[in-house]
């Protein structure tokens, strides 16, 4: 609390918060109040409306903007649990993480968190995954803006630099393991048919921005090891002696390094370090 | 309030996503874009995209739901920051938020509470928006909400405790004409009395919205057309405190940006006959106060 505010002032916003999140409401808050708070000594009630009506207006308030701002983030989630569950999913969840930031482009930030403490894993196993590429889409689209690393930055690197080159992973750009296929289930909801079956395979997904539009797909396995030591800022010749070890063919390695390297210049998933 | 710190915009509606592609690319006629300050408040991507593109072509005010200003917490100098840094890269022509406290303890409600209207609480919030206005380094604006209870503890009307907060603040006044019009049913109040006892000289900016009936009380909704009350109540401000730049709110089951922009100048068209009428009454012998009578410049593009 601040210290400069008036207690009163304090007490009053505590009580009343206390009241609004409450997940049976206010009337439900106040009779199971160990204080026995008399709110019609706080708020003035009349004919038409108690204190506790009153009060009760920002109690749904509170709930039924958070749930349609998670609506509108999870689209997928709420496709396979269904408007009932989903609800109730997010009656819990902002119980365990009540919004703390200014904005609502956070409130759902931990949703896959909690999902991975949750009954609801056994009925939906793969639940905590797709909420979880929901929300890296969601950080992913409102990612810091740097330039992305192209090809003509890349053709203008030096020959004799490429050896020890480190690359870096824009701010668009994340990475999933998940133990089931959701990008089909974020897929399928996005182009309004029903969610199938999810299948249980583990892979990598991963998320980028182009364009001010936000893409995923899996990736391949030569493509996950070369990625996850980009990620641990492995140097350029480091990379392709990893990737060319698991390649019988020699003469296919340039080839394949080349292929990768490329897609993901297109995709943009680097960031330009030297215009950064 | 000068005309160069507080610039007569005209009339303007809520820059909102399902209008984002016909702005950007078509340009379409229209004074000035109202920007909900948290929805820019990303490290990145789209919404900064189309806000650099929208304020290339039109005037914008950002207009917050965060600040909190009446929260007994400290204020958040990370979201002071993040707003100071988007002033100072968009270059509103004011910033506002609202008299109020959004959450308590370090949590958010996202919802705009009212405040008890208490000396201690003018003070309060005065001492908070005047810190703002150092970290801002202009003067912002200040929106009475629309409120569904009222506290035992106020020792003062509404009108007079946004007016006292202002004056203490130094700071201008955002009217939002339906919030007023919704309280006033809500806390049975007269509204017209709620406007008289508002300082003319703080008054920069209307806010024009729609609410629901409820019954027992009106929900301030910004999904429906405004209501013919407002409307009227819309004049009165207008011949009280001039044409001060108006806005169209509209948040949720938004219409097509022609017919928000239609009730954008019906707004204008019913201001300006508001004003003409006053000057002929003006002309014989009956005096009106008309601050805003400058206030039709068109748009200026960044």
């Amino acid at each position: 609390m601040n210290p400069d505010a008036a207690p009163e002032l304090a007490e009053l916003q505590a009580l009343l918060y206390r009241l609004i999140v409450a997940p049976n409401g206010v009337a439900d808050a106040l009779a199971n109040d160990g204080d026995a708070t008399n709110l019609e000594s706080i708020i003035i009630g009349d004919s038409r409306m108690s204190a506790a009506a009153r009060a009760e207006i920002y109690s749904g308030a509170y709930f039924y903007r958070l749930l349609d701002a998670l609506k509108e983030d999870f689209p997928a989630t709420l496709a396979v649990m269904g408007g009932d569950e989903f609800h109730n999913l997010i009656t819990g969840y902002l119980i365990a993480y009540p919004p703390t930031e200014p904005s609502l482009l956070y409130a759902g930030r931990y949703l896959a968190d909690y999902f991975d403490q949750s009954p609801m894993l056994t009925r939906w196993p793969y639940i905590a995954d797709l909420a979880r590429l929901e929300r890296a889409l969601i950080e992913s689209f409102h990612a810091a803006d740097f330039m992305t690393l192209d090809r003509a930055a890349v053709e203008a690197i030096a020959p004799h630099d490429w050896p020890s080159l480190k690359l870096r992973f824009h701010p668009a750009t994340h990475f999933l393991d998940a133990q089931w296929r959701v990008d089909e289930i974020v897929r399928a909801v996005a182009q309004d048919s029903e969610p199938p079956q999810a299948l249980a395979l583990p892979v990598r997904i991963i998320v980028w921005r182009k364009d001010a539009q936000v893409f995923y797909r899996t990736v391949e396995a030569v493509e996950a090891v070369a990625l996850a030591l980009i990620a641990q800022g492995s140097e350029f010749e480091a990379i392709c002696e990893t990737i060319g070890a698991g390649v019988i063919d020699e003469n296919a390695i340039p080839q394949l390094i080349n292929r990768l390297l490329v897609r993901w210049l297109d995709d943009g998933i680097f960031l330009n370090q030297s215009a950064a | 309030m000068t005309g160069d710190e507080f610039p007569a915009l005209g009339w303007g509606i809520g820059l909102r996503r399902p209008h984002y592609a016909e702005i950007l690319f078509q340009r379409p006629a229209m004074d000035w874009f109202e920007i909900t300050t948290e929805n820019f408040m990303a490290e990145g991507g789209r919404p900064l995209e189309v806000l650099e593109g929208v304020r290339a072509n039109y005037p914008i005010v950002m207009h917050g739901v965060s600040l909190s200003i009446g929260s007994a917490d400290p204020l958040n100098r990370g979201y002071l920051c993040d707003l100071a840094a988007l002033t100072r890269r968009y270059e509103p022509a004011w910033v506002s938020d609202h008299l109020c406290w959004t959450g308590v303890g370090g949590k958010n409600l996202h919802d705009l509470l009212p405040l008890p209207y208490t000396e201690e609480t003018v003070r309060h919030c005065a001492g908070r928006i005047r810190q703002v206005q150092e970290v801002l380094g202009r003067r912002i604006l200040i929106e009475n909400i629309s409120s569904y209870m009222r506290y035992r503890a106020s020792r003062m009307e509404e009108a007079e405790f946004v007016a006292a907060v202002a004056e203490e603040a130094d700071c201008g006044i955002l009217l939002d004409i339906n919030n007023v019009y919704v309280n006033s049913f809500n806390h049975n109040f007269n509204s017209k009395g709620y406007l008289d006892a508002l300082p003319a000289k703080r008054i920069v900016q209307f806010h024009l919205a729609g609410h629901r009936d409820c019954g027992t009380y009106l929900l301030d909704t910004h999904d429906q057309p405004i209501s013919n009350e407002v409307w009227d109540l819309y004049d009165y401000a207008v011949q009280r405190f001039g044409r001060c730049p108006t806005l169209i709110e509209w948040d949720d089951r938004i219409p097509s940006f022609s017919e928000l922009a239609a009730v954008a100048v019906k707004a204008r068209e019913r201001a300006i006959g508001i004003s003409e009428y006053q000057s002929v009454e003006h002309t014989s012998g009956t005096h009106t106060e008309r601050r805003h009578d400058d206030r039709l410049a068109g748009p200026a593009a960044k």
